[in-house]
């Protein structure tokens, strides 16, 4: 049998790389949705690894660290939060 | 996945119709995994109004037993940047509570991160009860009586709690309800 393509649609999905139940500790949105300000998922709303291995939101994490109260660290473990650098990211 | 984000874009779509915001957000799910221990109540003054509220807690051992003690959860626009603003209803004799009814709890306070629930709070709450801190106070008075001799300390309490005078402060009745 021959069957002549007369279209076709490329579809493709992407996850962030971390484990796909985790959710982000201060909005507790799952990290392939959105923080609570943003309306689509992806660049625009990216998410931050810190060197201690925890991630958030990026806009979560930078309002908490915007506050003095945060004293800049890291709303898991207390412990100053840096980012980890891009090099460091262990892929998959 | 996709149609995780999908759901996640809807949902953004529609709780910006209705004005929903973070905070409330939040809240909501932090109300929906709530586990309290039996000893510990919310309730809602106004269902429509999930940002205050207040709850029960009468404490099944330790220096409070028996006691009936409310507080107030007010929560802003802030949460979970900031905590919620706790306050006790009831005029009692605790080292962690003033005679206004704030609370001095670590967590409430400087320990604060946004990973903290409201489940955490309540708890947090609930261990003042059964362990009350002399190290931290906001009623000096208390804490000292606490750290000399926590028999003297329980009777003090035990005696307050029946809405009598412990020096010259008469304290509220919050063995009956």
């Amino acid at each position: 049998m021959k069957v002549r393509i007369k279209e076709w649609n490329a579809v493709s999905i992407w996850h962030w790389n971390v484990s796909e139940d985790e959710v982000c500790g201060i909005c507790r949105v799952h990290f392939d949705g959105t923080c609570p300000s943003c309306k689509y998922p992806g660049d625009d709303c990216p998410i931050i690894i810190g060197k201690c291995n925890h991630s958030f939101h990026m806009h979560c994490l930078l309002k908490w660290l915007e506050l003095e109260t945060s004293r800049g660290l890291c709303p898991m473990c207390r412990q100053p939060f840096q980012t980890l650098g891009e090099d460091e990211v262990i892929t998959t | 996945m996709k149609q995780q984000q999908a759901k996640a874009a809807g949902e953004g779509a529609s709780t910006a119709a209705k004005k929903v915001t973070a905070a409330q957000l939040r809240v909501q799910k932090d109300l929906t995994e709530l586990s309290l221990p039996p000893t510990m109540h919310t309730h809602f003054a106004d269902p429509e109004d999930i940002m205050n509220f207040q709850v029960f807690l009468q404490p099944d051992e330790g220096f409070y037993v028996g006691a009936h003690i409310t507080f107030e959860f007010a929560i802003n626009l802030n949460f979970p940047h900031e905590p919620p603003k706790v306050k006790c209803l009831n005029k009692i004799y605790h080292p962690n509570i003033d005679l206004q009814g704030n609370v001095c709890l670590n967590i409430l306070r400087e320990d604060w991160k946004p990973v903290l629930s409201l489940n955490s709070v309540m708890i947090g709450l609930q261990y003042l009860f059964l362990e009350p801190n002399a190290g931290d106070p906001l009623n000096k008075e208390a804490a000292m009586d606490l750290q000399k001799s926590r028999a003297t300390f329980a009777a003090h309490v035990k005696n307050s709690m029946r809405g009598g005078y412990v020096g010259p402060e008469k304290f509220d009745d919050v063995l009956r309800r």
